[in-house]
C-alpha cells in the first residue's frame, strides 16, 4: 500500500512539470564519443589527483583519478583509448579552472572493472562504494561512502524517487526499466547502514512508478503530492519520516540517510557487476531541442555531442541549462563536459523561460509565503544589495535550499537566489578569514 | 541559434508580474468608479481623471529628470502611479475645486513615492498621504463639500449640498440611514468611491479570486472595527453594521490597507497590523467624531517596519522550547 505523504511541508509551488516531453521515451545508450574530457572534480569535496600520464593507454573503467582525502571520489575512464592530454579547462559557468584528463577513444571497448567481491558485508559494501567513486547523483554530488560510514546511529533509509524538477525524467525511466536492480542497490545500502526501515518517496505525477513499487513488500511507499521542491532532502524527510531536520543540522543528526534512485542503481552495479561509475542516465529536454530523450551517456562527453545526437538546437532556443530548470546552471557555451552530477540538459526557448528584466521589490511577501524553509527571502535580496551580509545571516540565509521558489513566484522577477548565493559566499569567506 | 542567455536559476518563472497585479487592482476599482460617476455625475469623472493624469505625468516628469529614455519609461511603466491617482480621486468629494486632485496627486507621487525611491520604496501609501495632505491644506472644502447623490445626477444639475456624510452625522448624534442604503450607496453623501459598498465588494471578490489580496486581511480589519464600535457604544449591537458600512472603511480596508509596500510581509505581522488598524479606526472615530480611516492607515504604515517579524523557520525550535531549554540549562548550572 502506498501511504500518502504527511503534508508537513506546507508551502512550495506548483509548476507545470513538462515531463510529457520525455516521459515515455526509453533510455537509449548514446554511442561513445571520439574524445572524452574527464573532469577531476565531479561533486562536492577535493578534486581527484590524476594517476595516468599523457600517452598512457587506458581501458574502459580504469581508474584515472585517485580520491584526494576523505570527502573526495575516484574518477574512471569512460572509454578505452589513449590519454592525449591532462590540462586545465575553464568551467562552463565560472572563471575557475579544473583539471581534465582527455582520452582519445579507439573504439576497442576494452574493459577493466573492479575485482569481484569475495563476500558481501557491511564493510565491503562501503569500501566498494568508495572504490567505485559513487557520489550522490541527484545533483549535489556528495560522496556516498562518506554518507554511509558516519559514526552517528541511523534508523531509517529514505530513497528519493520524487524527481520534482520539471522536465527531468531520467530517474523515472530508471525506476521503470531497472527497478529490480535499484531495489537490490537499495538493499545493499540498507545492509551497509544496518537498517531495516526503508522508505521510498515518489511524486504523484508518476502513477506507473508508484504501481511498480506497491509490489515491493519490504519498502514503505509514500506517494507525495506533486509540488516543488518535494524531492529536496529536508522536505522529503518531513514528508516520509515526519521529522524535521533542525536548523543548521544534517539529516544524519536525526538518524536519517537519503539516497537517490540513480545512486542506488550505481551501487548495485558496483557491488554485483563490479562496474565503477563511468556513465549515467540524463534527460535532454526542452522545446529548444528537436528530439528530447533519455540517454545513457559516458561521463566526459561533450555537451555539444549530446545535443547534436538529439537533433541539434532550434533557432528559437535562448538558454542551455545544465541540470533541471529550477536549480540548474545556465551555460554560456555548449562546450561543457558531462559530469557524474549532471541529471539533464535542458534547452529552453524564449516562451518557456522568462527573460523579463527585474524591477523593484514591492514587498508583496509571496516569496516568504512560498519558501519551504519559511525564510524571509526578500530580506536576503535587500541585505545583499546593501552589503549587510551579517543581517542576512541573522535571517537564516545559511539554511536556504536555493530551490528557487522565491524567484519563481516573484512578480518583480528579482533574482533572489543569486543574492542568497552571494550572501553565502561572503559569509563563508568571512568565517574562513577568522 | 539565437543568442544564448546566461542568468541565475530558476530558469523558468511564474506568469505574475507587478504590472499584472496593478492592472488587476485597476479593474477591481472600476465598479466603484462607475457607481461614483452614476451617483455624482460628470464632476466625479472629472476629479478622478484629473488625479490619474496628474499622477502619471508627475511620475514621467520625475523619470525624465532622472535622465531615463522615453522608450524605457514607457516599457517599464508599471501602472502603480495610475493606481495611486485613481485611489486618490476616489477618496475625494466630487465637489472639490480642480486644484485639489492635482495638488494631492503631485504631493503623493512627487514627495511620497518618487523622493523616497520610486515603486516599492514609499514608507506610507501615497494615495493616503495625498488625501491627508489636501484634507489638512483645504479643510473647509474637504469637510463641507459632500453632496447627496441622485440617480439622474448626470443629466440634472440641481444637486443638494448635503454638508455631512452619514458617518459624520451619525457620530455627532444625527439621524441614521438604513443599512441597505448604506450598502448600496443610494442617497448617501460621501467621497466618489466610498459610498457604494456593493461595488467595492465586487472589486474585492475579483481581487481575492485573482489572488492579489488575501481575503483574511480586509475582513479582519472591518470586523475588528465593528466590534470595537460596539464595545465603545456600550455593547449596543445595532452599532455594528452602520459603523462598518459608513465612511471609507471598505475602500480603505480593501484597497489601501492591503497595499503590499506598506503592510508586513508575513502572516504573523499582518494579524497584528490589521487588528491594530481596526481598533485604531474605531477609537479615533469615537474620539474625534470625523472619518479617520486614512489617518489610521497612515499611522499604522509608519509602525509597519516594527511588525515585520521573522516567521519560525522550518526545523527551528519554538520560542517556548527555547525558553525551556534555557531554563533547564540554568537549573542544571544552579544544581552544580
Amino acid at each position: 500500500m502506498a501511504i500518502k505523504g504527511r503534508k508537513i511541508f506546507q508551502p512550495g509551488i506548483k509548476i507545470p512539470d513538462m515531463k510529457y516531453l520525455t516521459e515515455d521515451k526509453p533510455i537509449e545508450q548514446m554511442p561513445a564519443p571520439k574524445t572524452v574530457y574527464i573532469s577531476m572534480s565531479q561533486g562536492i569535496g577535493a578534486a581527484a589527483k590524476p594517476i595516468v600520464s599523457v600517452g598512457d593507454r587506458v581501458k574502459k573503467g580504469q581508474k584515472t583519478g585517485q580520491a584526494d582525502g576523505v570527502v573526495s571520489a575516484n574518477v574512471f575512464a569512460s572509454v578505452a583509448g589513449t590519454v592525449t592530454a591532462i590540462k586545465d579547462i575553464q568551467n562552463p559557468n565560472s572563471k575557475a579552472t579544473t583539471k581534465y584528463v582527455v582520452i582519445e577513444n579507439d573504439f576497442s571497448e576494452e574493459e577493466e572493472f573492479l575485482p569481484p567481491l569475495k563476500e558481501i558485508t557491511k564493510e565491503t559494501i562501503i569500501e566498494r562504494i568508495r572504490e567505485a567513486g559513487i557520489v550522490g547523483l541527484g545533483g549535489a554530488g556528495f560522496p556516498t561512502a562518506v554518507k554511509l560510514s558516519g559514526q552517528k546511529p541511523v534508523e531509517m533509509l529514505i530513497v528519493n524517487g520524487a524527481e520534482c524538477e520539471p522536465y527531468l525524467t531520467c530517474d523515472y525511466r530508471l525506476m521503470m526499466e531497472n527497478s529490480d536492480e535499484i531495489n537490490k542497490g537499495i538493499r545493499y545500502v540498507a545492509q551497509a547502514l544496518g537498517v531495516t526501515d526503508i522508505r521510498i518517496g515518489i511524486e504523484e505525477n508518476k502513477p506507473k512508478a508508484i504501481e511498480k513499487y506497491k509490489k515491493v513488500k519490504d519498502f514503505q511507499l509514500f506517494s507525495l503530492k506533486k509540488k516543488y521542491p518535494q524531492g529536496s532532502e529536508k522536505t522529503l524527510i518531513a514528508e516520509c519520516a515526519r521529522r524535521k531536520v533542525p536548523w543548521g543540522k544534517l539529516p544524519i543528526d536525526i538518524g536519517v540517510v537519503v539516497i537517490n534512485v540513480a545512486t542506488a542503481f550505481t551501487v548495485y552495479q558496483a557491488v554485483e557487476k563490479n562496474i565503477p561509475l563511468y556513465e549515467r542516465v540524463l534527460t535532454v529536454a526542452g522545446k529548444g531541442v528537436d528530439n528530447p530523450r533519455n540517454l545513457r551517456v559516458r561521463i566526459g562527453t561533450k555537451t555539444q555531442d549530446i545535443i547534436e545526437y538529439c537533433g541539434d538546437i532550434n533557432k528559437d532556443a535562448v538558454k542551455i541549462v545544465r541540470g533541471g530548470p529550477m536549480m540548474g546552471k545556465a551555460m554560456h557555451t555548449v562546450d561543457g563536459y558531462t559530469k557524474k552530477t549532471d541529471s539533464g540538459i535542458v534547452v529552453l526557448t524564449a516562451e518557456e523561460t522568462n527573460t523579463s528584466k527585474q524591477s523593484a521589490c514591492i514587498n508583496c511577501g509571496r516569496c516568504a509565503k512560498k519558501c519551504p524553509m519559511h525564510l524571509m527571502s526578500m530580506k536576503f535580496d535587500e541585505y545583499a544589495s546593501i552589503g549587510r551580509f551579517d543581517m542576512a545571516e541573522r535571517f537564516g540565509v545559511m539554511n536556504c535550499l536555493e530551490c528557487g521558489c522565491c524567484s519563481f513566484v516573484c512578480p518583480a522577477k528579482r533574482s533572489i537566489v543569486q543574492s542568497v548565493v552571494l550572501c553565502k559566499q561572503k559569509i563563508a569567506a568571512k568565517k574562513g578569514g577568522k | 541559434m539565437a543568442k544564448i542567455i546566461v542568468s541565475d536559476s530558476p530558469h523558468i518563472k511564474g506568469p505574475r508580474t507587478t504590472k499584472g497585479i496593478m492592472i488587476d487592482v485597476i479593474i477591481a476599482l472600476i465598479p466603484a468608479f462607475v457607481m461614483g460617476c452614476v451617483f455624482f455625475g460628470v464632476k466625479a469623472l472629472f476629479v478622478v481623471a484629473l488625479a490619474c493624469v496628474t499622477s502619471v505625468l508627475t511620475e514621467f516628469v520625475f523619470l525624465l529628470i532622472q535622465k531615463k529614455k522615453i522608450s524605457d519609461i514607457l516599457k517599464e511603466f508599471d501602472f502603480t502611479s495610475l493606481v495611486t491617482g485613481m485611489l486618490l480621486g476616489l477618496t475625494l468629494s466630487s465637489e472639490v475645486p480642480f486644484y485639489v486632485p492635482i495638488l494631492g496627486s503631485i504631493f503623493a507621487i512627487a514627495v511620497i513615492k518618487m523622493l523616497f525611491g520610486g515603486t516599492g520604496k514609499n514608507i506610507v501609501n501615497p494615495a493616503i498621504a495625498g488625501r491627508i495632505f489636501v484634507f489638512i491644506a483645504f479643510q473647509s472644502v474637504m469637510i463641507s463639500g459632500y453632496v447627496l447623490p441622485s440617480i439622474n445626477a448626470i443629466t440634472s444639475s440641481n444637486q443638494i449640498l448635503g454638508g455631512a456624510t452619514p458617518l459624520t452625522s451619525m457620530l455627532n448624534g444625527g439621524p441614521n440611514l438604513s443599512n441597505l442604503d448604506l450598502f448600496l450607496g443610494t442617497g448617501v453623501a460621501g467621497c466618489i468611491g466610498e459610498t457604494s459598498k456593493a461595488a467595492l465588494l465586487l472589486g474585492a471578490i475579483y481581487l481575492v479570486i485573482k489572488r492579489v489580496i488575501n481575503w483574511k486581511w480586509p475582513i479582519l480589519y472591518i470586523v475588528t472595527t465593528g466590534i470595537m464600535a460596539v464595545i465603545l457604544d456600550k455593547f449596543n449591537l445595532s452599532a455594528f453594521l452602520p459603523s462598518i458600512l459608513s465612511g471609507g472603511l471598505f475602500l480603505g480596508a480593501i484597497y489601501m490597507a492591503t497595499d503590499y509596500v506598506t503592510t508586513p510581509s508575513t502572516d504573523k505581522g499582518c494579524y497584528i497590523y490589521f487588528t491594530a488598524l481596526g481598533i485604531l479606526t474605531a477609537v479615533l472615530r469615537y474620539a474625534t467624531k470625523i472619518e479617520v480611516v486614512s489617518f489610521a492607515i497612515l499611522l499604522m504604515n509608519l509602525v509597519m517596519p516594527l511588525l515585520n517579524f521573522r516567521p519560525r523557520a522550518f526545523g527551528e525550535i519554538s520560542s517556548w522550547q527555547k525558553f525551556k531549554q534555557k531554563l533547564s540549562h540554568w537549573q542544571s548550572r544552579r544544581a552544580k
